[in-house]
C-alpha cells in the first residue's frame, strides 16, 4: 500500500476526522448563521424604524451586507482553521492523531479540504441563505417602499450582483485566492504555536506584514530614488498587472503556507 | 504488503533495533546515551526504571511521537519517525495519558477500525465482554478505568503486532488487573511483541518474560527471567555472608539475592532485583555482559 | 492460583499439573489444556507454561502431538510419582532432616508419628 496517498485512507481518515471536526463545525455554522440574521434584522431597510431606507442611487440600501460578507468570513474561516490542528496541543489528543495510520500528507490534506474548502464552502452557502431570505422579504413589502419611493428596484441577492454585474465580477478572480491563504495562515498557526495559536497568529501577521510593507515602501523608495515619473497613459495595464500580481501572490504565499504547515506536522513531537 | 513487513511478521528476529541513540529533551540533559538494544517477537518485555529514567521517553521513540538527536531506530524494518500507515497500522501505542472523543464505543470503531485491514471485531467482541464493558456506552461517559480497558481492548483488537502500553494497570482496579492479565496472557502470540512499563511489578511479575531496566542513560540489564534464575538466587536468608549481593531486612530475616551457585530454580522477585541493581550496579554487571 | 514466594513459576506450575494427574482430575491419554489456555487460567507468561510443559516432556509426564497438542502419558502417574520423589528428596528432605537432626528426634518417634499421620488421613 502506498505510503504516501491512497485514496481510500484518504476517504477513511476525511470520515475519522470529521467525528471531531464536524460537530465543532456545524455548531460555528449555526453561531455565524445567528450573527448574520441578527445584523440583517438590524441594518435592513424597514418602514417603522429606518427613515433612510434608499441610498444614492434609489435601491433599496444593503450596502451593510458588504461589510459584514467579508469580516464574519474572515472571523469564520480563520476561527475554524485556526481551531483544527490546535487539538495536537493536547499531549493525549496529538498521540491519538499521530498514530492514527493515515500518512502526514494525507492528515494534512484533511487539515486543507476542511479548513479552507469545507468551511468557506458552508460559509457562502449559509450566507447565500440567509441574503436570499432577507431580499425575499424585503421584495414581497416592496409596495410598502414605493410609497415613499414609487420608483425603487426590486432588491437583488448579493450573488446575484456578483454575477450579473459586470463591475463586481470584474476583478473577483484576482482575489480568488486571499480565503484561502488567511485559512493557511491560521492552518498553519494552529500547528506551529502551542498557546493562545489564534491571538499569535494575528500578531505575527501584523508583525509580518508590516514589516513587508515597511520593506517594499523603502525598497521602492531607493529604487526611484532619483527618477522621474513618466506616464504613457499606460495606467490602465499597470492596474491589471498589479491585480495579476495580487493573485500570485497570494496564491504562492498560500502554497508556502501548507508546506511549512506540512513540515510542522511532520517534525511535530509529542 | 511490504516486502520487508512480511519478512518480520514471519520470523523471529530483532523485530526493534537500536543502534547509539542519544535522546533527550535539552542538550544539556541527555536521557540516553548511546542506548543499544534488539527487541524480538513473542516476548513480553517488562520496561522498568526509576520516575525519570526515560522509560514513557522511549516508548515514545519506539513509536515515531519524538526524535532522537542521533543514532538509529528501526521498528519491523521502518524507520518510525517517518510515520509511515503501514507501521502505524503495526503498532499498538496505549499511552498513560489518553483521550477518547465524545461518541459512542460503535461510532469510534467504525471511524477507526477501518485503518487496520487485520482487525477483528470478533476479538474486539470478546475483549470488551471480558472486561465488562457494555458495548453501546459513550465514551465520554465511562470512567477513567472503563475507558483504559475500552483502548487496550481496541488496540488489541487492531492485531498489531508491536504492543507498546505505558503503565496499563494504572487506573485499574483489582478485578481489571486480573482480567487484563488474563488478556495479555492470550495476546501474546508468536508474531507479537509486547512492551510494558510499570512501576507497580506486583501487577504483572509473572507475565513478563524479558525485563528492560533503565537506569543512568542507558540499559541497565535487559535479560528474561530465566537467565536471571539461572545466574541468581532470590530466597529469604537469617544472616546475611558474603556471597550475598543485596538484602532487604524482612519479618523472618532478609529477602536477598545471590550468585546462583548450586543450580537452584528460585522464584525471581522483580522488585528486589530492581533495588539491587540501583544499589548495587557494578556487582551485576560481570554477570550480565 | 495463588504462587507461592520461594519457587519458580514454572515449577509451580508444573506442580499444578502433577497434581491434577496424581487426583485424575487429567486422565491418561487425554488432551491437557493448550499452553496459551494454562498461561490465561494462571495469568502467566505462556513462555513460562511452554518452559512447563518441555520441563513435564522430558519427565514423561506429559507427551507432544504434533499439531494437536499436548496429552497425559499413559504411565504419567508413576512418573510423576518418580518428578516428585526426586523433587521430594532434593528439596524437602534436607530441611526436615535438618529439624530432625537439631531437635534430637529419635527414629522410632518419627515412625509412630508416621502410622499415626498415615492412618488419620488416608484410612490405610
Amino acid at each position: 500500500m502506498n505510503n504516501t496517498f491512497n485514496i481510500n485512507r484518504f476517504g477513511l481518515l476525511l470520515k475519522r476526522q470529521w467525528l471531531d471536526f464536524g460537530k465543532i463545525y456545524l455548531i460555528s455554522l449555526l453561531v455565524v448563521a445567528g450573527v448574520l440574521i441578527g445584523f440583517y434584522s438590524y441594518y435592513i431597510p424597514s418602514i417603522e424604524r429606518r427613515t433612510d431606507n434608499f441610498d444614492y442611487d434609489g435601491n433599496l440600501d444593503l450596502r451593510f451586507r458588504y461589510g459584514i460578507f467579508l469580516i464574519l468570513g474572515f472571523l469564520f474561516t480563520s476561527t475554524v482553521a485556526s481551531g483544527y490542528f490546535s487539538i495536537l496541543r493536547q499531549k493525549s489528543r496529538a498521540i491519538l492523531e499521530l498514530m492514527t495510520p493515515a500518512s502526514v500528507t494525507e492528515k494534512l490534506l484533511s487539515g486543507i479540504l476542511y479548513t479552507a474548502l469545507v468551511s468557506l464552502t458552508g460559509y457562502l452557502i449559509i450566507f447565500y441563505i440567509v441574503d436570499l431570505g432577507f431580499v425575499k422579504y424585503l421584495n414581497s413589502n416592496i409596495d410598502a417602499f414605493r410609497i415613499a419611493n414609487p420608483k425603487v428596484p426590486e432588491a437583488q441577492s448579493i450573488t446575484y450582483q456578483m454575477f450579473s454585474d459586470k463591475n463586481y465580477r470584474e476583478y473577483l478572480e484576482y482575489f480568488f485566492a486571499i480565503p484561502f491563504l488567511i485559512t493557511s495562515i491560521f492552518l498553519l498557526g494552529s500547528v506551529y504555536f502551542n498557546k493562545f495559536h489564534y491571538i499569535k497568529t494575528a500578531i505575527s501577521v501584523m508583525i509580518f506584514s508590516g514589516i513587508a510593507i515597511y520593506v517594499i515602501y523603502k525598497a521602492g523608495g531607493i529604487l526611484t530614488k532619483n527618477m522621474v515619473n513618466i506616464s504613457h497613459r499606460s495606467a490602465h495595464n499597470d492596474r491589471d498587472l498589479a491585480f495579476l500580481m495580487i493573485l500570485l501572490v497570494t496564491s504562492a504565499l498560500t502554497l508556502i503556507f501548507w508546506t511549512i504547515a506540512y513540515i510542522r506536522l511532520k517534525e511535530k513531537e509529542v | 504488503m511490504n516486502y520487508t513487513l512480511v519478512y518480520y511478521l514471519t520470523n523471529t528476529v530483532g523485530m526493534i533495533k537500536i543502534n547509539n541513540l542519544n535522546f533527550g529533551y535539552s542538550k544539556q540533559k541527555p536521557l540516553f546515551k548511546n542506548m543499544s538494544m534488539q527487541l524480538s517477537n513473542g516476548h513480553i518485555y517488562g520496561l522498568l526504571g526509576k520516575n525519570g529514567a526515560g522509560k514513557s521517553s522511549l516508548l515514545k521513540n519506539l513509536a515515531g511521537l519524538v526524535y532522537a538527536q542521533s543514532g538509529t531506530l528501526e521498528v519491523m524494518g521502518f524507520n518510525p519517525t517517518k510515520r509511515q500507515p503501514a507501521l502505524l497500522e503495526q503498532i499498538c501505542f496505549i499511552p498513560e495519558e489518553f483521550y477518547l472523543p465524545s461518541v459512542k464505543i460503535d461510532a469510534y470503531v467504525k471511524a477507526n477500525a477501518p485503518f487496520y485491514k487485520n482487525f477483528n471485531h470478533g476479538y474486539l467482541f470478546e475483549l470488551l465482554k471480558e472486561f465488562d464493558i457494555p458495548a453501546n456506552n459513550k465514551l465520554i461517559d465511562m470512567s477513567y478505568g472503563q475507558k483504559k480497558k475500552f483502548i487496550i481492548a481496541f488496540g488489541l483488537a487492531t492485531e498489531a503486532k508491536l504492543v507498546i502500553m505505558d503503565e496499563p494497570t494504572n487506573g485499574l482496579d483489582i478485578p481489571s488487573k486480573a482480567q487484563f492479565r488474563k488478556i495479555m496472557a492470550s495476546a501474546l502470540t508468536d508474531d507479537r511483541c509486547i512492551i510494558i512499563s510499570t512501576h507497580q511489578v506486583r501487577d504483572l511479575d509473572n507475565l513478563i518474560d524479558t525485563v528492560i531496566m533503565l537506569d543512568e542513560n542507558d540499559v541497565a540489564l535487559k535479560a528474561s527471567v530465566e537467565e536471571i534464575t539461572n545466574k541468581l538466587t532470590f530466597k529469604k536468608v537469617k544472616e546475611l555472608d558474603e556471597s550475598i549481593i543485596y538484602a532487604e531486612a524482612s519479618l523472618s530475616g532478609y529477602n536477598a539475592v545471590m550468585p546462583n551457585y548450586h543450580n537452584e530454580d528460585s522464584k525471581l522477585d522483580m522488585e528486589l532485583l530492581f533495588n539491587a541493581i540501583l544499589a548495587e550496579k557494578i556487582k551485576f554487571k560481570p554477570l550480565f555482559n | 492460583m495463588e504462587f507461592r514466594d520461594n519457587k519458580a513459576i514454572y515449577l509451580q506450575i508444573a506442580d499444578y499439573v502433577c497434581e491434577h494427574i496424581l487426583l485424575g482430575k487429567w486422565k491418561a491419554d487425554e488432551k491437557v489444556p493448550s499452553v496459551r489456555e494454562l498461561a490465561v487460567e494462571m495469568e502467566v507468561n505462556p513462555n513460562t507454561v511452554m518452559r512447563t510443559y518441555e520441563l513435564l516432556q522430558n519427565k514423561n509426564i506429559i507427551n507432544n502431538k504434533r499439531g494437536i497438542g499436548f496429552f497425559v502419558d499413559e504411565n504419567a502417574t508413576e512418573h510423576v510419582k518418580t518428578y516428585r520423589k526426586i523433587q521430594f528428596i532434593d528439596d524437602e528432605l534436607p530441611v526436615v532432616f535438618r529439624n530432625i537432626y537439631l531437635l534430637n528426634i529419635g527414629f522410632d518417634e518419627l515412625e509412630a508419628k508416621y502410622k499415626t499421620f498415615v492412618k488419620e488421613n488416608f484410612n490405610a
